[in-house]
């Protein structure tokens, strides 16, 4: 077995998790301004980049993993852009981009949406959580540690929105049952077809947690 | 849910043991890094526009007004993009090498005139924004001259058909001979002159897609004359090299990584036409360009398992013992034959008369590729269906029907061992198999119906050579470095518990390198089930010679290292290495809506002895879901008229989801036959080679009609009982 001494353990220095809120929070002002709209472009394509129609857009508040953000975006921007291209949390991953697998699953005021299909301007004012939020304190979430334990990750790229979803039901059921759980998790695909492991993870995460997840 | 694991074999410190993956942490916090997380300063995004018709040629193509549009860097196109990708397209659907590029007839380029199917690349835009990109497309002209196009395998060997290639569309062998792929052993003629009953049927499988979750993408990114490549891939090894050779590069000159991959199941093995598309872009922009798929142009770009037509022959006796078995068929391989089109399970029979004739056939649907066990799960639904029914029309039970004619070994042909007799009989008493099946298929009531399926298999699990290095630092700590990637399986921490195993060290201690060319030894990639046999016999031989190393000169001081390598070459001594497994399906059937539930799934499983029976347990789950998937809904639907796929995605693909299925009920029976690491053998394909011949066997004992066609739909099911 691996040592137990190490479970909960956040990978990584570059890992954005080992950041602590409150390291963040000091390191970039309470409030995050993005006054660049667009990935940065250097070298040969830079010429060109600025050729490119200024970017016009709508101006939004909103908050993610408890980070307030003030942000210009552009109309067409989904959310699931908005975090991944724009806040570099790229723990959310997109596996159809239109609302059939649920790879991309956030909370947004603390209901599971799929963030394909949620446009960013409609993010003002409020709340959204990510897979990168889950960790509080520097410690994996009951629901992260049974996935660890119970191996609810294959590939892992479904798992983020399988987290998402199931930390919501978690909330609003902090015991449920397998029945339950497949009901929940019923618009999260995973094609490992890890089903089986799972509903093992989150039904254990609600026995140990004793409710919330 | 049944885990039980037989301790047949002698327990050790690490292996056995279930472990989580030592990179868990990263997979549940959003911090694994895939391809498409990746970020380069000044990267560029690239789309790629899509053939819109199955076969037409392309008369002119105008790029001037894409080229135009602010922030558009680079656009190329078969006409200024010539560039082979040589796995693309295989004389023979073998292996791909040095040889079968030169030999392939039918080459592929990552542009192709004429366009040979719906989704084909046409053109490839790199920009400064994805939206950019996507809306250059819309701004390249195509004129296309529609030429006549065939969509099925059967029909295109037809005299009368649209021909995909000049020559035909039987796809031609190594040789580029144009014969169909032959088996034939013992007198035929003689075995079925012995029988008492022959019985004859035809039996079809669809076009699946592997639908893996992470869509297709690739980072191309140059440094003089050195390209790395980030791409999604079942093996940096073969990548690299692949891609070396499509470039006219040396391998040395191609850095290949993959840390983290969201699934493939077959169709992210060897190189991709994406990787060249990066790689070309990338070079014509002077930026690092990323490649993204849609969900559609996966579905309909990247292959998926060949759909095929099987007609069977079957002699037997009153007894119910085989005397001949003949199968003609024909595997849909689109219209370039990256894959073998294989079509496997008679093998699993002993009867010694059998004749076997596959017709590879070139169409002008999506292409056909591997598809996790590439020749076995549609094989074995159309043998293990013919037996099921030959069974009941003797008045047998499958089971025994299955153990007086399974193959065994013979003095001729040794194993290193056999156990399909205990997963039979294991699987028998765990199921309760006398008792969920209906001896008179159909005979409940209904509208409710149930009834009880039984597959089995033996599947190849041999030794082959791979790479491994090993590193002891000052501090006694220990690192791995193996070219593996964990897409799933677990292979990462598998190859990590081989080597603290042999070090006799705790899994801590054991820093695991992985992913990455430039860092990591060759690996045979995450394919055929090949990566914890064969790297993990070259960890284990790697590990002994460190051992040795340190046994002879001690430990290395402070700042200084030890390192052993392994490539070791071993054999079976000249005998079949096999796992076995049998699986037992109970569905019920709704007879008003044509409705199929599993509702009790038991597979018993030898993969010899289970390096992490975590993982090996849930390879086993998940993959006898994707065939359950595989019997019950999955198919890539074309319409006839027009040769436009109407199945883009996950909604209308219809996988299986959280509420299709039952718990899987995994036992594993362990043995050691010393060989392989520690006696591992092949999991990672193994479930869904059986899954589907179960299922669909239960839904005939359930319905009492035999279900010749997969997927069996809730249509074909009123169809048959109407």
């Amino acid at each position: 077995m691996s040592d137990p001494s190490e479970k909960g353990k956040i990978p990584g220095p570059d890992s954005a998790v080992e950041l602590s809120r409150r390291d963040f929070l000091r390191n970039t002002g309470a409030t995050v301004a993005a006054t660049t709209v667009a990935p940065a472009v250097l070298g040969a394509a830079g010429a060109r980049a600025q050729d490119a129609p200024p970017a016009t857009g709508t101006d939004i508040q909103l908050t993610v993993n408890g980070v307030s953000h003030r942000l210009t975006v552009q109309d067409h921007w989904t959310l699931v852009e908005l975090l991944r291209d724009h806040l570099q949390l790229t723990g959310t991953k997109i596996g159809c981009n239109r609302s059939e697998c649920g790879a991309c699953t956030v909370l947004v005021d603390g209901q599971p949406m799929y963030s394909c299909s949620q446009l960013a301007v409609w993010m003002d004012g409020r709340q959204v959580t990510t897979v990168e939020g889950l960790v509080q304190d520097g410690q994996l979430s009951p629901l992260q540690q049974a996935f660890v334990d119970h191996n609810g990750a294959q590939c892992g790229f479904c798992t983020p929105g399988q987290l998402m979803t199931a930390t919501a039901l978690l909330n609003s059921n902090p015991s449920p049952d397998a029945a339950a759980v497949k009901s929940a998790l019923v618009g999260n695909i995973c094609r490992c077809s890890n089903y089986n492991a799972i509903v093992e993870a989150v039904v254990d995460a609600g026995r140990r947690n004793g409710g919330a997840a | 849910m049944s885990e039980q694991v037989n301790q047949a074999v002698e327990p050790l410190a690490t292996i056995g043991n279930a472990t989580p993956r030592i990179d868990a942490v990263e997979r549940v916090t959003g911090t694994a890094r895939y391809t498409r997380d990746q970020r380069l300063p000044g990267m560029l995004y690239a789309r790629i526009l899509r053939s819109r018709l199955p076969h037409a040629r392309i008369v002119r193509i105008d790029t001037s007004r894409a080229e135009q549009l602010a922030g558009v860097v680079s656009v190329i196109t078969h006409e200024n993009a010539q560039v082979v990708w040589g796995a693309g397209s295989v004389s023979g659907g073998r292996q791909y090498n040095d040889p079968v590029k030169e030999a392939t007839l039918h080459r592929r380029y990552i542009f192709n005139n004429p366009v040979r199917f719906v989704g084909e690349p046409i053109a490839a835009v790199a920009a400064t924004d994805r939206h950019i990109a996507e809306q250059a497309l819309s701004l390249i002209e195509v004129e296309y001259e529609a030429l006549p196009f065939v969509l099925d395998p059967e029909a295109a060997l037809q005299e009368s058909a649209a021909k995909v290639w000049p020559e035909g569309n039987l796809a031609p062998d190594a040789g580029n001979r144009f014969q169909p792929m032959v088996t034939r052993r013992g007198e035929i003629d003689a075995g079925f002159a012995q029988a008492d009953r022959v019985f004859e049927d035809r039996y079809s499988t669809a076009f699946i897609h592997n639908a893996q979750m992470e869509p297709r993408c690739a980072l191309a990114h140059w440094e003089g004359d050195r390209l790395t490549l980030y791409s999604p891939t079942q093996g940096i090894s073969n990548c690299r090299h692949d891609t070396a050779r499509d470039l006219g590069l040396a391998d040395h000159q191609v850095r290949v990584v993959c840390q983290y991959m969201g699934g493939g199941f077959g169709n992210k093995n060897q190189n991709q036409d994406t990787d060249l598309i990066a790689a070309t872009l990338s070079r014509r922009s002077s930026a690092p360009v990323m490649v993204e798929y849609s969900r559609k142009e996966d579905w309909v770009r990247v292959h998926g398992r060949w759909p095929t037509v099987q007609y069977y022959k079957i002699g037997v006796t009153n007894e119910g013992t085989v005397t001949a078995m003949q199968m003609n068929a024909y595997s849909g391989m689109g219209p370039y034959r990256k894959n073998s089109g294989g079509i496997s399970g008679m093998d699993g029979y002993a009867c010694e008369n059998l004749e076997r004739v596959i017709y590879p056939v070139y169409t002008n649907r999506t292409v056909s590729g591997n598809f996790r066990a590439p020749s076995e799960p549609h094989g074995h639904f159309g043998i293990e269906s013919m037996m099921d029914e030959i069974a009941y029309q003797l008045g047998l039970d499958p089971v025994e029907f299955t153990l007086r004619n399974m193959r065994r070994p013979t003095e001729a042909s040794p194993f290193t061992n056999y156990s399909l007799d205990q997963c039979i009989a294991r699987g028998v008493e765990l199921f309760d198999w006398p008792n969920r099946r209906r001896t008179s298929p159909g005979s409940d009531n209904g509208p409710l119906k149930r009834g009880a399926g039984f597959s089995f298999m033996m599947f190849r699990a041999g030794v082959g050579s791979s790479s491994a290095i090993v590193r002891v630092d000052g501090d006694q700590s220990y690192t791995l470095y193996v070219g593996v990637t964990d897409i799933g399986p677990g292979a990462k921490t598998t190859m990590g518990m081989i080597a603290a195993e042999e070090l006799g060290v705790p899994l801590s201690r054991v820093e695991v390198v992985s992913g990455d060319t430039d860092r990591c030894p060759y690996s045979v990639g995450e394919s055929g089930s090949r990566t914890t046999i064969m790297t993990g016999y070259a960890v284990v031989e790697a590990c002994r010679d460190l051992k040795r190393q340190v046994a002879q000169k001690g430990f290395p001081s402070t700042g200084e290292v030890l390192i052993a390598s392994a490539t070791p070459t071993p054999t079976t001594d000249g005998k079949i290495r096999n796992c076995f497994a049998a699986h037992f399906c109970e569905v019920e059937v709704d007879t008003r809506l044509g409705t199929s539930q599993v509702t009790k799934y038991v597979a018993v499983h030898e993969s010899g002895r289970l390096i992490n029976p975590q993982t090996a347990r849930d390879q086993i789950r998940g993959a006898t879901i994707q065939g359950i998937g595989q019997a019950l809904h999955e198919n890539t639907l074309y319409d006839s008229n027009t040769g436009q796929p109407l199945t883009s995605g996950y909604y209308s693909g219809r996988l299986a989801t959280h509420l299709d299925v039952p718990d899987i009920e995994v036992e594993f029976i362990e043995v050691d036959d010393g060989y392989g690491p520690f006696g591992a053998k092949t999991a990672g394909e193994a479930g869904i080679i059986l899954s589907p011949a179960a299922v669909a066997n239960a839904v005939s004992n359930a319905i009492g009609r035999r279900m010749k066609d997969l997927p069996i739909t809730r249509n074909r099911v009123l169809e048959v009982l109407s």
